[in-house]
């Protein structure tokens, strides 16, 4: 990824947006401002600002965090990011049949892993009773719908 | 009744058991999260806004107070012993406080900061106590042009003169704003954005997107760069938890200051917790008897700096609650709280809610006691907080940022919405973009949508009734003004 990539997302997004504007159904009411004329003015507004990023990262005036004071990042960057996020997708794919407990440990060991620390019995361990306490102090003691610690229906 | 009788009423109320307990709940939680990196207030407040439904408003008010107040307090311990600033108001904290640290001088850096953080904490609640009824008087008498206006300043404010650049802060602000309008139109009922789904007609909740950005974004950074891998080097706390006389001679005047600086300015639109310690920093070093110590471990430039973030902290509540208007992340998250109880934010929240108001007020004269009691005494759980091995501080960080997003409505698709909204987390944080816009856009662009349709409905479609009427034609000047002078300066300064 590089400055003019994230401009070419802005762009992309103004565009979309500016789409979207287009399929707002016409208001039957009518007053002064519809629903129309706000988001026209963001979308076109983003494809503005985008442009102007994207002039200014071409002309290589836009910062990327490794040029800076942090650095290059270390090898297996792209894995370690693709590790946290697949233990978001296993809690997407799984809560639902699984309840809170199972999909929020394989979440967290995605992170713990993402971190560097060994896929292991000890990482469960360490994440499975995160998930529990969490589980316990949401659901049981605040009262908020997480679902069950485990289900047991499939 | 004055602002006094008010906030002995509001006492009377926040010294009752539960109010008190919530309030120590929230100094003890705000301090763990401003000592942990990774976490902050934003965050947390977020991750407890499903628990509005269980939770009385005053109880719950109070104990975002404490977070917020607590997390002011606990990011200096994080920038004394292990010189990674807890939050961004920390980071000239640790310009000195580690220095310190490192010569053996790490309890009287810890002890002025908690000391003068108590100091500048209860001068910016005093400020805040009796300057607020003076605004909330003028504020009475904004009409919808006016708060349009007052809105696109802090929109302005927020975006143009935080962070690096300009036009990223615009850009970050956009998409808040874009954010901000997915969902029903509430006047016309039309849906916009939405792409046909279902889940994002009631738009998409301020509760997902900090969290996203915050909590996952961060994550994502860390692991991105892999340098997060084993827990910092912590500093032992050395030296006595209390001032010497020179030490006390030293911070007073520093505290003092601080506190001047850090009001006003966290009580401005744009104003923030960074400007002010970084100006008490440099007053400090301009100040000071031994220049020679800046850089190694200068009392004065740990006093002044945590006085003025601080003193920020309640500054940033004053509009807030006399406006309605949100200036930083966490005050922003704070007034979708209030709107999660149906409150009315802006001036008639005084009138209306006095009772809540004024308890939150009188709370934060006790949190600020609370907070000296807990800082020092218990210094040395902190200092093991800061031990925790960063695998499973961050996996604890993002499994409980997913429960609390997914027990907020128990949607999967809200918990992809949080990643999705992680990964522009991480692109923000890695390209420079200040999130602080995003959601504050996110959080003001409906009201001011609706603001704006309101005072052209009574201008009968007049434009102009933006830029006749004094007041808000003012705040679009300085609205222009922020944009076009920043730029303009660093042009001439170039030239």
């Amino acid at each position: 990824m590089t400055p003019l990539r994230v401009a070419y997302c802005v762009l992309a997004l103004g565009l979309l947006a500016a789409w979207q504007v287009t399929v707002i159904p016409e208001s039957p009411i009518q007053m002064p401002v519809g629903p129309v004329l706000t988001p026209g003015v963001v979308a076109g507004l983003l494809l503005l600002l985008g442009l102007l990023y994207g002039i200014s990262a071409w002309r290589g005036r836009q910062t990327d965090a490794i040029d800076g004071d942090d650095g290059q990042p270390l090898a297996g960057a792209n894995r370690r990011m693709l590790t946290l996020l697949l233990g978001g997708v296993a809690f997407i794919a799984l809560v639902v049949p699984l309840g809170f407990v199972i999909p929020a440990t394989l979440c967290g060991m995605g992170v713990a892993k993402a971190f560097d620390a060994p896929f292991g019995v000890r990482s469960a361990v360490m994440c499975g009773a995160i998930a529990l306490v969490f589980w316990t102090l949401f659901a049981q003691v605040l009262g908020v719908g997480l679902g069950p610690a485990v289900a047991w229906a499939f | 009744m004055n602002a006094f009788d008010s906030l002995m009423g509001g006492f009377a109320s926040a010294l009752q058991p539960m109010t008190l307990m919530y309030g120590f709940i929230g100094c003890f939680v705000g301090t763990l999260v401003g000592v942990l990196p990774g976490i902050g207030p934003a965050l947390t407040i977020a991750l407890l806004l499903p628990l509005t439904y269980h939770v009385p408003a005053t109880g719950m008010f109070v104990m975002f107070a404490g977070i917020y107040y607590g997390a002011a307090y606990g990011g200096s311990t994080t920038s004394i012993l292990l010189n990674t600033p807890g939050e961004s108001a920390s980071v000239v904290t640790a310009l000195e406080g580690n220095k310190m640290a490192r010569r053996g001088r790490a309890g009287p850096a810890l002890a002025t900061a908690a000391i003068g953080s108590f100091v500048a904490g209860t001068i910016g609640t005093i400020a805040l106590t009796f300057f607020a009824p003076w605004v909330v008087e003028a504020a009475l008498a904004f009409g919808p042009a006016e708060y349009f206006s007052l809105m696109v300043l802090s929109l302005v404010a927020v975006s143009a003169v935080l962070g690096n650049s300009v036009l990223r802060g615009l850009i970050s602000l956009s998409v808040g704003l874009l954010f901000g309008l997915i969902g029903i139109d509430l006047q016309t009922g039309q849906p916009r954005f939405t792409f046909g789904q279902a889940e994002l007609l009631d738009g998409i909740e301020v509760t997902v997107a900090a969290v996203g950005l915050f909590a996952i974004g961060e994550a994502l950074y860390l692991a991105w760069h892999g340098k997060e891998s084993k827990a910092g080097e912590v500093m032992k706390v050395s030296g006595s938890l209390w001032l010497s006389k020179n030490d006390w001679a030293r911070s007073w005047k520093a505290w003092l200051r601080g506190a001047m600086y850090g009001f006003p300015i966290g009580a401005m639109p744009a104003g923030g917790a960074e400007l002010p310690t970084l100006l008490s920093y440099y007053t400090e070093k301009k100040l000071s008897k031994n220049p020679e110590e800046f850089g190694k471990g200068a009392i004065e430039g740990v006093a002044g700096p945590e006085a003025a973030n601080n003193a920020a902290a309640a500054g940033v509540l004053m509009p807030l609650l006399t406006l309605g208007i949100p200036t930083s992340a966490t005050a922003a998250i704070m007034l979708s709280a209030f709107e999660g109880y149906g409150i009315q934010t802006g001036p008639t929240l005084f009138l209306q809610q006095g009772g809540l108001v004024w308890t939150l007020i009188a709370s934060l004269y006790i949190g600020n006691v609370i907070l000296l009691v807990l800082n020092l005494p218990l210094v040395g759980l902190w200092v093991k907080l800061l031990k925790i091995p960063p695998p499973w501080l961050y996996a604890g960080i993002i499994i409980i940022s997913t429960a609390g997003v997914y027990g907020a409505g128990n949607s999967v698709f809200n918990v992809g919405l949080l990643y999705f909204f992680g990964l522009i987390g991480f692109l923000m944080r890695r390209f420079d973009f200040p999130a602080a816009p995003l959601i504050v856009g996110l959080i003001l662009s409906p009201m001011a949508e609706q603001s704006m349709r309101q005072a052209l409905t009574i201008s009968m479609g007049d434009w102009s009734t933006f830029f006749v009427r004094p007041l808000s034609g003012s705040l679009m000047a300085v609205s222009v003004l922020l944009l076009v002078l920043p730029p303009l300066w660093r042009r001439l300064r170039k030239a």
